[in-house]
């Protein structure tokens, strides 16, 4: 999939469309009629300040959160209703802002979690353990182990996943979210709290998985530099409303976003 | 029977299961936890309260014959007692709730902490003046009658007295949680334990400040039905902390003007149960609590449930 | 020991593997001793008004027990299934305060029912073993069918949902975990063991009644579980006969004995606070059986 030049959505039928999403809490308007639109194999980024409703939005794609008005269409059909476990099963995965790892479990078993859809097995021969359900349970810790090995946590694998440090624990859920064999990955500002190299080695890495898995990738991130490096498109969330949606060079260009986003700093 | 006596019967039994409420609710807005000791503790109060009336420990037990010195009159026994139930709250707190809190450990072990503490107290009761049910002296209310009359209805004065007295509780509770510097506290730290301390609230004070007024309710409310109807024994207060239980659900956990309105419902509806079906009368409070916790789990008058992601 | 005594640590045992299941996905689920009361009236009816299942009266034929035990658990997991999804979207206290809730109101038709004895209930259940020590073997062999499916959720992908929900339901959802189903597996499956255990346990003490269902066995069959630790079966096994068996030892102390009871009740969770078997300690015990028989296959993870 190469990059779209211009910033629109390509001519073949998107792979996730967001209809005016609004959100509404109580008295505040968390996301506003927003609309979007992934094409397949996309690196996608949504940026905004803090509280502009990124998160919301993600919640919703995700089915953690029912949205007050508006639908999200999967390959055109509506996922409403379905919740977080119907969606992830369409094929859509994410990683949580504030971490939400099994911490009591071992890093090989949150992705062994992760792999829960494929370790589906006769309930007898599971019962009784039987040579065809030791074989199976044998490829699904190969599968794990690849999985580790890719997000180069392969050496971790026996420790608990709540003892691992801050950047061992973005990747894991990463690696958590990959083993439900997603179509789309929805990656929620796993840069936070890293140093410019750790990041910079983070980006190179979502765009290995990408081509690895041939996945669509979107993406919430600060770090507005990494993010122009990183995706092909671009929206900019203020106040639960999109403001903009472009290449990163039309929404650097934007005077709404620089207004809004980053007017402060230039 | 007609429905006024029905109202009376029922509004007066539902003001216990109020009070009783209120000590549960206001621990658990301090601590989001539910004290199973709160029943052994409304149990001690009706013992004391007995004892401060002037009542005699019967044969059996350790303390066999013993009767103090005085005899106190109801308005004064009863508030003793409840001072006395809350001293035995704040020994509850000390023992099974503060090493939980310290430790950090999961809040849920308080329910079996304090039902430890419980069993405790049931059966040091039972050790102390036996398992004999007491009847409070009727000599108790002073000159009062036993009962009066009122728009044809028959009610007796422990009835009303119930009633009153649990009303005015209330009252008190709620002037002093709106209007006090400590009852702002107790309302700050049972909204955000965190952000009241770092406003400077000492939240392990106000925990305990919880723990001696919840206990002080359940004495009264021991006390008052130690008088209505009578001590049945070391373990009558745990049938009333299961009743309080689903009081507090009905009302909203946390909610003090829920828990006395469930309190009021619950007596009122089992007072409608008629009396051969009197068998089904504890069903209706655990039906009620069921269905309120299917249809709308956070109650009648509670807060929205947090949901967090 | 007293074969008598060893009946009831096993029974317990059973209960608190029933009070396990649902805990081990988070669920704090008090319901088990409602659902023991239900598979015990179930046997006690049948062994008392039916010929076939009564045998002689005094004694009854052991298919009997068996298929008594099987309908006993099946009326519980009905139950159990009717009552779970409604039920199991309740968190935490709340769903705790939902089963005692079950718990009473069916101890108030147990008492109620025209045909369960009132408060007196069903006595005069008619014996399937001669000796206690025949209750002992039969159970024991329960019992470890009962380990022995739980040691299986270790490996099972059904048994690593579970944990996961425990840690973070929302988390679990969203790697495409059926949470309610998977919730109400375990819930059904507590309230099945809980119904076998009440129909064996009818038969053992002779006599039934509404009491054997009350929210005191709701605290002590979770007192089992938070004594033995809840992450792993043996936890709620050794804490099942641990404290079925400590009321009995402390008889000798007289009076003072449920006090004492109290106090343990009170004081283990406070010094351990994961109880006593955690996985720590079951690592380290799996590394000291691996050096000894080479073995590298951990008891648990």
């Amino acid at each position: 999939m190469s990059a779209n030049p211009n910033g629109t959505a390509p001519a073949s039928a998107p792979l996730l469309q967001v209809e005016a999403i609004s959100c509404r809490f109580g008295g505040l308007l968390a996301l506003d009629r927003v609309s979007l639109e992934l094409a397949e194999g996309e690196i996608f980024g949504l940026i905004g300040p803090n509280g502009a409703g990124k998160t919301t939005l993600f919640n919703v794609i995700s089915g953690l959160t029912r949205p007050s008005g508006g639908r999200c269409l999967w390959r055109g059909r509506p996922t409403t209703g379905l919740g977080a476990c119907g969606i992830n099963r369409l094929g859509i995965a994410r990683t949580f802002q504030n971490l939400r790892l099994f911490e009591s479990l071992s890093v090989r078993e949150n992705v062994l979690v992760g792999l829960h859809h494929a370790a589906r097995a006769p309930m007898v021969g599971a019962l009784v353990g039987s040579g065809p359900f030791r074989g199976h349970q044998g490829r699904l810790e190969a599968q794990a182990l690849e999985l580790l090995a890719l997000l180069e946590l392969d050496a971790l694998a026996q420790q608990r996943a709540g003892d691992l440090p801050y950047g061992d624990r973005r990747r894991l859920e990463i690696a958590r979210a990959l083993a439900t064999a997603p179509r789309l990955l929805l990656l929620d500002e796993p840069a936070a709290g890293m140093n410019p190299a750790e990041k910079d080695d983070l980006r190179r890495l979502i765009g290995r998985i990408r081509d690895h898995f041939a996945l669509t990738v979107l993406i919430i991130e600060h770090h507005v530099p990494l993010m122009m490096r990183l995706c092909q498109r671009l929206a900019v969330l203020n106040f639960g409303e999109r403001i903009a949606l472009g290449s990163p060079a039309e929404v650097r260009r934007d005077p709404r976003v620089i207004e809004a986003y980053l007017g402060g700093q230039t | 029977m007609d429905l006024l006596q029905i109202l009376v019967n029922g509004l007066s039994v539902g003001a216990v299961y109020g009070l009783f409420a209120l000590g549960y609710t206001l621990v658990f807005s301090v601590l989001g936890v539910i004290n199973f000791a709160h029943g052994a503790v409304f149990t001690v109060g009706a013992y004391f309260t007995y004892l401060l009336i002037g009542g005699a420990v019967g044969a059996n037990g350790l303390l066999a014959g013993l009767a103090l010195p005085f005899a106190l009159p109801i308005w004064g026994a009863l508030p003793l007692a409840g001072l006395g139930a809350a001293l035995v709250a704040l020994l509850v707190e000390r023992v099974a709730f503060r090493p939980l809190r310290r430790r950090r450990a999961d809040p849920l072990l308080a329910l079996i902490t304090s039902l430890g503490a419980g069993v405790i107290l049931v059966n040091l009761i039972q050790l102390l003046v036996g398992a004999e049910s007491y009847a409070i002296p009727t000599g108790a209310l002073g000159g009062l009658p036993a009962s009066f009359p009122l728009l044809g209805a028959r009610v007796r004065t422990v009835q009303a007295l119930l009633l009153g007295i649990a009303l005015l509780l209330v009252a008190m509770l709620t002037l002093w949680l709106e209007g006090s510097r400590n009852g702002k506290g107790l309302q700050a730290v049972a909204e955000d334990a965190e952000t009241a301390q770092l406003l400077g609230i000492d939240s392990t004070a106000m925990v305990r400040l919880a723990f001696g007024l919840s206990g002080f309710l359940a004495g009264v409310a021991g006390g008052l039905v130690g008088l209505s109807v009578s001590i049945a024994g070391p373990y009558f207060g745990i049938g009333y902390g299961l009743k309080g239980l689903a009081v507090l659900v009905l009302g909203g956990l946390g909610s003090v003007p829920g828990a006395v309105l469930g309190g009021l419902i619950v007596g009122l509806a089992e007072a409608f149960v008629p009396a051969d079906w009197s068998g089904w009368k504890d069903a209706v409070s655990y039906g009620f609590l069921f269905l309120v916790l299917l249809l709308r789990p956070r109650g009648l008058l509670g807060r929205p449930l947090p949901t967090k992601v | 020991m007293d074969a008598a005594l060893l009946e009831q640590m096993l029974l317990g045992a059973l209960l608190a593997l029933s009070v396990y299941l649902p805990l081990r996905c988070g669920q704090l689920s008090l319901a088990t001793p409602g659902f023991y009361a239900v598979g015990g009236y179930v046997a006690a009816l049948l062994s008392t008004g039916v010929p076939a299942f009564a045998g002689t009266g005094a004694t009854s034929p052991l298919p009997a027990l068996l298929v008594e035990m099987a309908l006993g658990g099946s009326l519980a997991g009905l139950i159990a299934l009717a009552i779970g999804r409604p039920v199991l979207r309740l968190r935490g206290i709340y769903l705790a305060i939902a089963t005692i809730a079950l718990v009473e109101i069916l101890r108030v038709l147990n008492l109620n029912l025209p045909f369960t004895g009132g408060a007196m209930g069903i006595f005069g259940i008619p014996q399937p073993f001669a000796h206690p020590e025949g209750y002992v073997l039969f159970t024991l062999v329960l019992l470890a069918v009962a380990c022995w499916l739980c040691q299986r959720l270790e490996v099972l992908r059904l048994g690593r949902a579970m944990l996961a929900i425990r840690d973070d339901e929302l988390a679990a959802a969203s790697v495409g975990i059926d949470t309610p189903r998977t919730k109400l597996i375990a819930f059904v499956a507590s309230a099945v063991l809980a119904g076998v255990t009440g129909a064996l346990a009818a038969h053992f003490l002779n006599a039934w009644n509404a009491r054997v269902g009350s929210f005191d066995a709701s605290i002590t069959t979770l007192a089992f579980v938070v004594f033995g630790g809840s992450r792993f079966w043996l936890g709620p096994v050794l804490g099942g006969l641990a404290l079925t068996a400590l009321p009995e030892l402390l008889r000798p102390v007289g009076d003072l004995r449920l006090i004492l009871f109290g106090g343990v009740i009170l004081l283990g969770p406070l010094f351990f606070p994961q109880g006593l078997v955690t996985a720590e300690r079951l690592r380290w015990l799996g590394a000291l059986l691996g050096r000894g028989r080479g073995r590298r296959k951990p008891l648990a993870p």
